[in-house]
């Protein structure tokens, strides 16, 4: 965030009233965060998190904005399979990335990082159809893999920093307008 | 029991029980009359402002990304991550379900805060004054029995508590959801205004307006007016929302007539036989085990409805052996919520050109059209629904097939507008849902648990078909596709559960009666006229209405019944 910006808004909380403490901190600056710091996967440990982080820039690839590799999805999906889900759905996350190697073993001989780029496409899709076709069957029970690790990486973009505010936009706070033109914004907010 | 304090005097001229939204009004208005009053409060001490450490955070900012439903909410909120205003941001609020059990004989979701201020910090500050036809309809109907009250006894309280609370809202004329005194209505989007604009071409027999909301649209009484920055719950420091950390509890504090004492849980009231008046309360230090009494001339419950009501089922004596108050037999019975998780959506075309900016924390209402007139009469069933919902586009989080860049592209954009309708209906108020003490279960401190046995009666489900129909009616109406109808109720499950509506109320029944009533038409106890209940517990019916503001006017006309009582040396 601008530091000016991050001032104003602040300002508009409090009614103008800024206390040390507060100046202190916008001023310290906003990315405070884990930023750079070494992750050591915890979960996802054998190169699990190179699996992981494979499969969620193929969903959400760099393109004029980074995609899920950069927003860390990987680290995140890490910290949510450790000290998030049950064990139950750490272990069945952690099979569903057993059945992609798995597939791509059986398709080309070799994990799936080390295929190529169209090849994982093509793997990928075929993943996607079979998921589909399980929900358009109307089968319950736990979800093909595929929608697993779409939504966790479409999460974990999107409530990213980078996904919240380079590919989209925090909705701002400050005033409520209901039927603004929308080229005025122009994307979707985070 | 080593530690056991007794008072020597009469230490207090009140004692309020809780620190929500009624207690903290109960809090203000004796006060301000000059009585000495001590608020008891079961929940931690927090601060207005330094305590809602996650306010304005962003999603990054939290582990989860502002999530709910880890394996520590499955063990420690295992009732209360089961409310949409539980997650991360807001967690630290709530109640410690493993240490406070109570038992669900059929799914009951008992929502609980546990700091100063309770609920009042987390509620959806909805504020619908109820009409004469909510006042008279037990009467009409026969069901339960006819409230003490009409609107007439209640319209001033609600002109005195509307005008400290600061409600936002549009004043639209229709009987059977009166207008109240409002601050600026807050604007409908460009969906809801052309959802206005069909429903007032297409009915004779309902409307669409703003939501009316305990959220200032313009500076009001030395609180700030909203910024739009959308989770209340987390904390507000500017006070744009009412609660009692915002409100009552400084409004007390600065008659200098406040003691606050938090972590202490009343376990009972105390009860003299020969004055015929009770003396005080029983409680226990929440962090050091001891257990305290404490007198006072009157005693205002406002624990919650299930709390106060478990507080009198365990204030038993020789005079009282079913429970303070409870010569009826009517104590904890007739438990009522709201019905709600149902309604229908659909997609308004053609508004592609229109987006937002800022979250507001507020929806639509439509008033109640149903059984308020010969012409709006139904056989299937009694009473009515209001609708609460939005407009809005949807974001990345819509369904999308895909993935790659191409999916990328698609959600930069958000989704076409969509239109949403939930239903808030009323429940009868039937003997069989209740409360009662459990023989065996106890929270940590070993105080008797409530068991609680409550279904939604037949009525609740035929209303439940309607809730859809008429959704999808006004929906058409506006030309909506893809409408789709839902209700989220499953069979002796989890979904639409009574009490998801947190506004569990009844238990302790207001009633002219003394053989069919625990509270006279003042919130006082017919046979302990000393202790009013002024929170949901004194409901004799449910209409449909969020009831919040209806509390608050009932406390602020007990309150002031109670301060000329006492003057009166009638208690």
């Amino acid at each position: 965030m601008d530091r000016r910006e991050a001032l104003q808004r602040i300002g508009i909380l409090v009614g103008g009233t800024l206390s040390a403490s507060t100046i202190a901190g916008i001023l310290g600056g906003c990315s405070a965060g884990p930023e750079g710091a070494a992750f050591a996967a915890r979960t996802l440990t054998d190169g699990r998190d190179e699996l992981v982080a494979v499969l969620a820039e193929l969903i959400i690839p760099e393109t004029d904005t980074p995609g899920a590799r950069a927003a860390r999805v990987h680290e995140f999906a890490d910290s949510m399979l450790t000290d998030w889900y049950e064990e139950e759905e750490t272990a069945r996350f952690l099979a569903g990335l057993r059945e992609v190697d798995e597939r791509a073993n059986a398709d080309s001989g070799a994990a799936f990082t080390e295929l190529s780029q169209a090849k994982q496409i093509e793997l990928l899709t075929e993943m996607e159809d079979e998921a589909y076709a399980w929900q358009e069957a109307g089968q319950t029970g736990n979800q093909p893999f595929f929608f697993t690790i779409k939504s966790l990486t479409l999460f974990g973009y999107y409530t990213s920093e980078i996904g919240a505010t380079q590919e989209l936009h925090v909705n701002p706070m400050g005033e409520y307008r209901g039927d603004i033109p929308y080229e005025e914004i122009g994307r979707a907010w985070a | 029991m080593s530690a056991y304090i007794r008072p020597r005097k009469i230490e207090y001229d009140a004692i309020v029980v809780g620190s929500g939204i009624s207690g903290g009004y109960a809090a203000k208005e004796l006060c301000e009359k000059g009585l000495e009053t001590l608020v008891l409060e079961r929940g931690r001490s927090i601060t207005h402002g330094a305590s809602y450490v996650t306010e304005h955070k962003q999603n990054w900012e939290f582990p989860a990304r502002n999530s709910k439903g880890s394996k520590m909410h499955k063990k420690r909120y295992a009732v209360q991550s089961r409310t949409y205003a539980f997650g991360e941001h807001s967690e630290h609020f709530f109640i410690d379900d493993s240490e406070n059990p109570y038992v669900e004989t059929q799914p009951f979701t008992w929502i609980r805060a546990d700091v100063v201020g309770g609920r009042s910090l987390l509620w959806a500050r909805q504020c619908y004054r109820w009409s004469e036809m909510d006042f008279e309809a037990n009467a009409r109907d026969g069901i339960g029995i006819d409230w003490p009250v009409r609107y007439a006894d209640i319209a001033p309280w609600y002109d005195y508590v509307e005008q400290f609370v600061g409600i936002s809202g549009q004043a639209e004329g229709v009987e059977s959801c009166p207008d109240g005194v409002f601050l600026p209505p807050m604007p409908l989007n460009k969906g809801e205004q052309v959802m206005r604009e069909a429903i007032d071409r297409a009915f004779d027999d309902r409307i669409l307006t703003i939501g009316r909301t305990a959220v200032l649209t313009r500076p009001h009484n030395g609180r700030g007016s909203c910024h739009y920055c959308g989770p209340c719950h987390r904390g507000c420091t500017p006070g744009a929302y009412f609660s009692s950390l915002s409100a009552t509890l400084p409004a007390a504090e600065l008659t200098g007539h406040l003691t606050l004492q938090p972590d202490s849980i009343v376990e009972s009231v105390l009860f003299d036989e020969e004055s015929g008046r009770a003396t005080g309360v029983r409680y226990v230090n929440r962090n050091t085990g001891e257990w305290h009494e404490v007198n006072a001339r009157v005693i205002f419950l406002c624990a919650s409805a299930l709390a106060s009501t478990q507080i009198l089922l365990n204030s038993k004596s020789a005079r009282f052996p079913e429970g303070l108050g409870n010569d009826s037999g009517t104590l904890g019975h007739y438990l009522m919520d709201h019905h709600f998780e149902t309604g229908a959506h659909g997609e308004l075309p053609g508004l592609e050109d229109y987006y937002y900016k800022g979250v507001r924390p507020n929806g639509i209402y439509v008033p109640r059209f149903r059984n308020v007139s010969a012409a709006t009469r139904r056989s299937d069933y009694l009473r009515g629904f209001g609708y609460q919902g939005q407009a809005g586009r949807p974001n990345w989080s819509r369904p999308m097939r895909g993935f790659g860049a191409d999916l990328k592209a698609k959600l930069r954009n958000p989704g076409p507008w969509r239109m949403f309708f939930e239903a808030f209906g009323e429940a009868l108020p039937v003997y069989e849902n209740h409360v009662s003490l459990d023989p065996e279960v106890t929270d940590k401190w070993g105080i008797p648990a409530l068991r609680i046995s409550c279904s939604w009666t037949d009525n609740e489900m035929i209303m439940r078909h309607d809730m859809q129909q008429a959704a999808m009616e006004m929906l058409d109406a506006a030309g909506a596709r893809n409408i789709k109808a839902y209700d989220n109720y499953t069979d002796n499950g989890l979904g639409a559960e009574p009490g998801l509506g947190i506004h569990e109320m009844g238990t302790a029944r207001m009633g002219r009666d003394p053989e069919t009533s625990v509270l006279n038409k003042y919130n006082q106890i017919h046979a302990a006229p000393n202790v009013f209940v002024t929170d949901g517990a004194c409901m004799t019916s449910s209409a449909c209405q969020n009831p919040s503001i209806t509390y608050m006017a009932f406390t602020a006309r007990a309150a002031d019944f109670a301060a000329e009582e006492l003057k009166k040396l009638n208690l």
